[in-house]
C-alpha cells in the first residue's frame, strides 16, 4: 500500500535578514493590538508556507482573526470545536493519505497544523491533541500559550502561573494570591506519553528565527509533532501592548520560559542565559502579579528553580524553599 | 423561497475566500492612538520591526533597502518602536497627522 | 451478479459502505453498533477496502475525525449507539451547518442510566433537530439500502447535510436476515463519486467557518433549513433511481401495509414494524381492519405524505420506542409530529400513542393485538381517552 508522505525539506534559516518575504497570516484581521498569539500565528505561517491546512479550535485565534465572514488566512483553514483541533487534524491528514493513495490529489502531502490555545491544547482540547499524537499523524500540534482563557475574558486555563489575577482566580482576603495551583507541563505531557513523537520543541515570539526554524523542523519530520510557543497576551497579563516581545524575552532570561528541542530523545537548549534574572524581573511588569506579597513571589521563584535545576540548568538566584503547595 | 437581504448573506456553509495579501474586510488602521514613525537614516535594516510586527504592517520595499510601514492595518501597539535597534523609530501622536485616523468615525 | 447473504444489520451497512468505497472510517467500541466497525476493520486487514481505519478516542473524535476527513474531499463512516451518541453532541450542529456530508450509523440503544444494552430509539432521536438526514431501517436489507441512499442524498450538491441511518440495536443489528447484495457496477451507477464544493486544499485556498455577526445567523440557520425543503425532492429521485437500478419498490418516504381498506393503523419505524406486519395479519384474520404505515425518514419530516396515508384511517396508533419526559403527548416523540402533521386536514383521524420497545423490551404479537383493542374502542367511542399508553404498565387493560 503506498503511503502519502511528505518530500519536502523546508530550509532552515540562517540569519534574520533571510526570513520568508511572502505572508500567509495576512493583515486585516481583529487581535488585540500587540497580541503575541497573532505574531506567533504570523510567524508559523510564514515558516509553514503555501501548501498547508489550518485547523483553528476555538479560542482567541478563531474569535479575533476569523471574523464576521473573513479570515487573515491565505491557505486553507477550517475552525474546529475548542474540543477536537486533533481530532479534525487527524482526519483531514488521513483523507490526504487516501486521496493521494488512490491519485484524486496531486503532490506533497500538505502541512496539516492545529493552532490551539493552552485550553484547546492541554484543558479541553487534551483527549484529541493526545490521539492525534498516538495514532501518528502526520500533523503539528501548536500550543500557543498565553496562559489564560483570554478570549472568553481571561479566565484561568491550566497553564495560567501561579498567582495570576484572573477573573476565575481574583486575589481577596480569603485567596490572596489568586491563583493557588501550579501549571501543567505542555511539552513534557508530550513527550511523557507518545512514543510516535520524534519531534517536539518549545519557541518565543521573542526569538522569531528560532521559532521558525522549530516549525520547519517540525514539518520535515515524518509523523506529529509538538510546539509549545509563549504568546504574552497584554490584555491578559496587563501590560502595555508595546511590551510583547519584551516580557517574552524577559520570561526565557528568569527561566519562567524555557527554550528547547526535543528531538529523539535527546534535549537541546536554546538562548539560554548565562545567569537567570529573579523572577520579580519579569513579575513586576505585568499587572496580573501586582496584588502578589512577597512570600508568593518566592514561591514563584522556588518553583521556577526547582524547574530549571530538572532538565540540569544551573540557578543562579538562591530561592527561599516551597511552602506547602496549595 | 427567502429573501435574504444583501448585507446579511452569508455563503453556503459559512465556507469563505482566503485572503491573498491583505483582509480588506478587517481594516484595523483606525485603531491607533499613536503612530510609528522611521528616521531611514538611522534605519540599519535589523529586520526588528518586520518579523516583530504582529500584523505585519512592516515589510521591505521591493528594493529591499527600505522598510515600509502599512499604515491601512498598524493597530498602534509600537512593538517595533520598542524592539528598534537603532532607534530609528520613535512615536507619535495619531491626530498630529494630516491623514491621521479620526477615531470611531468608522468603528470597524 | 447480485447475490443473496445472510448478514446481521451492522454487516449488511459494511457491506454497504464497502461497496460505496468509503474513505475514511473512524470507530470506537460501544455496544451494539461495534460490529460495524469489526467488520470494516477485517476488511481493511483483507485488503478487500482500501480506506483509512482511524481508532476514534471516543465518539466526539469519531464525528470530528470523519468531519475533517469530509471536508478534505474523502468519503467518511462512522457510527455509534446509545450515550456514544449523545457524547458527540457538540459536533452534530457544526458540521450539518458546515455543510459537510458524513454519515453516521446508529444502531440505537437505550440511554443511561443505569446501564442498558437494549434497543431504543431515544439516544437518535435527542439528535433530530441538528439538521442531519434521519432514518430508520426495518431490517438488514434497508441497513444495506439506506446507507447507499443517504450517501446519495447527503453528498448531493442540492443537499449537502449529514447522515443518521439508524436501525434498532440488535433486532436490526445482530438479527441476521436475507440481504440481496448488488454487483459493484450497479452501486456504482447509482453512486456518484464524492465530491465537495469547496474542500481543504491549498490549491484552492478557502475559510471554512469564520465567526458572523448574530445577525447572520439566522441565515445560516436558514440555510439548514432550506437544505431540508430541498432534500425531498433528491430523496424521490435517489429512490426512483435505486428501485429502477437495483429492482425495488421502496416509496420515499412512508410505506403502507394492509392499509387499502383499513379503519384503523398503526404509525411505527424500524425493527418492530416486522412483528407489526404479523400481527396485522393475525387481526386481518381476525376480522380486523388494520394495516400499518412505516415511516423512512424521520428528518425531512415528510408532513405531506404523513398527513396524505394517515388522513384516510379512523384511528392511528403511533408506536413511540423514544421518549419526550415531560412532552406535549406525555410519551414519545412520534406523536409531537403525526398531530402536527395532520393539523390542518379537514378530517383527522383519532390518534394516541403507545410507549413500546423501550430498553430493549421486545414488542410481542400481544403488544400489538393489545394497541388494535384500544384503536378499536377509540373508534366505538369516537374519541381518545389519552394520548400515551405505556403498554403492558396500564392500570386498566
Amino acid at each position: 500500500m503506498a503511503v502519502a508522505v511528505k518530500t519536502q525539506n523546508l530550509p532552515l534559516i540562517k540569519k534574520i535578514r533571510n526570513i520568508p518575504r511572502e505572508e500567509y497570516y495576512v493583515p486585516g484581521h481583529r487581535t488585540c493590538a500587540g497580541c503575541g498569539p497573532a505574531l506567533q500565528y504570523k510567524l508559523v505561517a510564514k515558516a509553514a508556507g503555501p501548501n498547508t491546512i489550518f485547523l483553528g479550535p476555538t479560542g482567541c485565534m478563531y474569535v479575533a482573526n476569523a471574523s464576521y465572514l473573513c479570515t487573515p488566512y491565505r491557505v486553507p483553514w477550517m475552525h474546529t470545536q475548542i474540543t477536537n483541533g486533533g481530532a479534525v487534524a487527524s482526519g483531514v491528514e488521513a483523507a490526504y493519505q487516501v486521496l493521494i493513495r488512490k491519485g484524486k490529489r496531486e503532490g506533497e502531502l500538505p502541512n496539516v497544523i492545529v493552532m490551539a490555545g493552552d485550553g484547546g491544547s492541554v484543558d479541553i482540547g487534551l483527549q484529541a491533541m493526545s490521539a492525534m499524537m498516538y495514532r501518528n499523524h502526520d500533523a503539528l500540534f501548536v500550543c500557543y500559550d498565553n496562559e489564560a482563557y483570554a478570549n472568553t475574558g481571561i479566565q484561568t486555563s491550566p497553564t495560567t502561573p501561579y498567582g495570576a489575577n484572573t477573573t476565575f482566580t481574583p486575589p481577596g482576603p480569603a485567596i490572596p494570591e489568586g491563583k493557588k495551583l501550579f501549571p501543567k507541563d505542555p511539552p513534557q505531557l508530550v513527550i511523557g506519553g507518545h512514543p510516535a513523537v520524534k519531534y517536539v520543541a518549545t519557541a518565543s515570539v521573542a526569538y522569531p528565527v528560532d521559532l521558525m526554524n522549530k516549525v520547519r523542523k517540525a514539518l520535515n519530520v515524518q509523523g506529529p509533532t509538538f510546539l509549545h510557543i509563549h504568546a504574552p497576551c497584554p490584555k491578559g497579563w496587563k501590560f502595555n501592548e508595546s511590551k510583547t516581545v519584551e516580557i517574552a524575552k524577559l520570561a526565557i532570561q528568569t527561566g519562567m520560559w524555557i527554550l528547547y528541542e526535543w528531538e529523539n530523545g535527546e534535549y537541546k537548549y536554546q538562548h539560554k542565559p548565562r545567569e537567570y534574572k529573579p523572577v520579580r524581573e519579569y513579575m513586576k511588569l505585568q499587572g496580573r502579579f501586582a496584588h502578589l506579597q512577597e512570600a508568593h513571589i518566592a514561591k514563584m521563584q522556588a518553583f521556577v528553580d526547582a524547574k530549571l535545576k530538572a532538565p540540569g540548568i544551573p540557578v543562579a538566584v538562591p530561592a527561599p524553599p516551597p511552602r506547602a503547595q496549595a | 423561497m427567502f429573501i435574504i437581504p444583501k448585507e446579511k448573506e452569508v455563503p453556503l456553509g459559512c465556507i469563505t475566500p482566503a485572503p491573498v495579501t491583505e483582509q480588506t474586510m478587517m481594516i484595523t488602521g483606525n485603531w491607533r492612538e499613536y503612530r510609528p514613525v522611521i528616521d531611514q537614516e538611522k534605519c540599519n535594516l535589523c529586520m526588528n520591526c518586520i518579523v516583530y510586527c504582529p500584523d505585519a504592517c512592516w515589510q521591505l520595499n521591493e528594493a529591499e533597502d527600505e522598510v515600509v510601514w502599512n499604515a491601512k492595518y498598524c493597530k498602534g501597539c509600537l512593538i517595533c518602536v520598542n524592539e528598534c535597534t537603532t532607534e530609528a523609530l520613535s512615536k507619535a501622536y495619531e491626530l498630529d497627522f494630516e491623514d491621521g485616523v479620526v477615531r470611531l468615525e468608522k468603528p470597524f | 451478479m447480485a447475490k443473496e447473504m445472510v448478514l446481521s444489520g451492522c454487516a449488511a451497512s459494511a457491506q454497504a459502505a464497502k461497496m460505496a468505497k468509503v474513505e475514511v472510517i473512524c470507530s470506537y467500541p460501544i455496544r451494539p453498533y461495534t460490529a460495524l466497525m469489526m467488520e470494516l476493520a477485517k476488511m481493511v486487514a483483507n485488503g478487500e477496502l482500501d480506506a483509512e481505519f482511524i481508532y476514534g478516542e471516543g465518539e466526539h473524535a469519531q464525528l470530528s475525525v470523519v468531519l475533517g476527513a469530509s471536508a478534505a474531499g474523502a468519503r467518511v463512516l462512522t457510527g455509534s449507539s446509545g450515550v456514544g451518541v449523545t457524547y458527540a453532541f457538540e459536533t452534530y450542529s457544526p458540521i450539518a451547518g458546515g455543510r459537510v456530508p458524513v454519515q453516521m450509523m446508529i444502531a440505537d440503544r437505550a440511554l443511561d442510566p443505569p446501564g442498558d444494552f437494549g434497543s431504543e430509539h431515544t439516544d437518535a432521536m435527542s439528535c433530530r433537530d441538528q439538521g442531519w438526514l434521519m432514518g430508520w431501517a426495518e431490517n438488514p436489507q434497508e441497513a444495506f439500502d439506506n446507507c447507499l441512499i443517504n450517501y446519495r442524498v447527503g453528498e448531493d450538491h442540492r443537499v449537502l447535510l449529514p447522515q443518521f441511518v439508524c436501525q434498532d440495536g440488535y433486532f436490526v443489528s445482530h438479527i441476521p436476515g436475507k440481504v440481496l447484495l448488488p454487483d459493484q457496477s450497479q452501486v456504482d451507477e447509482f453512486l456518484p463519486p464524492y465530491t465537495l464544493p469547496h474542500p481543504l486544499d491549498p490549491k484552492h485556498p478557502v475559510s471554512h467557518g469564520p465567526q458572523i455577526r448574530p445577525d447572520q445567523g439566522t441565515i445560516m440557520d436558514l440555510q439548514r433549513a432550506q437544505a431540508h425543503l430541498d432534500a425531498p425532492a433528491v430523496i424521490k429521485e435517489a429512490i426512483a433511481d435505486f428501485n429502477r437500478i437495483f429492482g425495488r419498490d421502496y416509496s420515499p418516504f412512508v410505506e403502507e401495509y394492509m392499509t387499502d381498506d383499513a379503519e384503523m393503523a398503526f404509525f411505527i419505524m424500524g425493527a418492530h414494524t416486522m412483528t407489526a406486519r404479523h400481527a396485522i395479519k393475525h387481526l386481518r384474520s381476525q376480522g380486523v381492519k388494520i394495516g400499518l404505515v412505516k415511516l423512512r425518514f424521520v428528518r425531512p419530516w415528510p408532513t405531506q405524505e404523513v398527513a396524505e396515508a394517515l388522513s384516510k384511517f379512523k384511528a392511528v396508533g403511533v408506536v413511540e420506542t423514544s421518549t419526550s419526559y415531560g412532552g406535549a403527548m406525555r410519551g414519545g416523540n412520534l406523536l409531537h409530529e403525526v398531530r402536527a402533521s395532520l393539523y390542518d386536514l379537514p378530517k383527522r383521524p383519532l390518534t394516541t400513542s403507545f410507549m413500546a420497545g423501550l430498553g430493549g423490551e421486545m414488542v410481542p404479537l400481544k403488544e400489538f393485538y393489545y394497541m388494535a383493542d384500544i384503536l378499536s374502542e377509540m373508534i366505538k367511542d369516537g374519541k381518545a381517552k389519552k394520548t400515551v399508553y405505556w403498554v403492558g404498565f396500564e392500570a386498566e387493560a
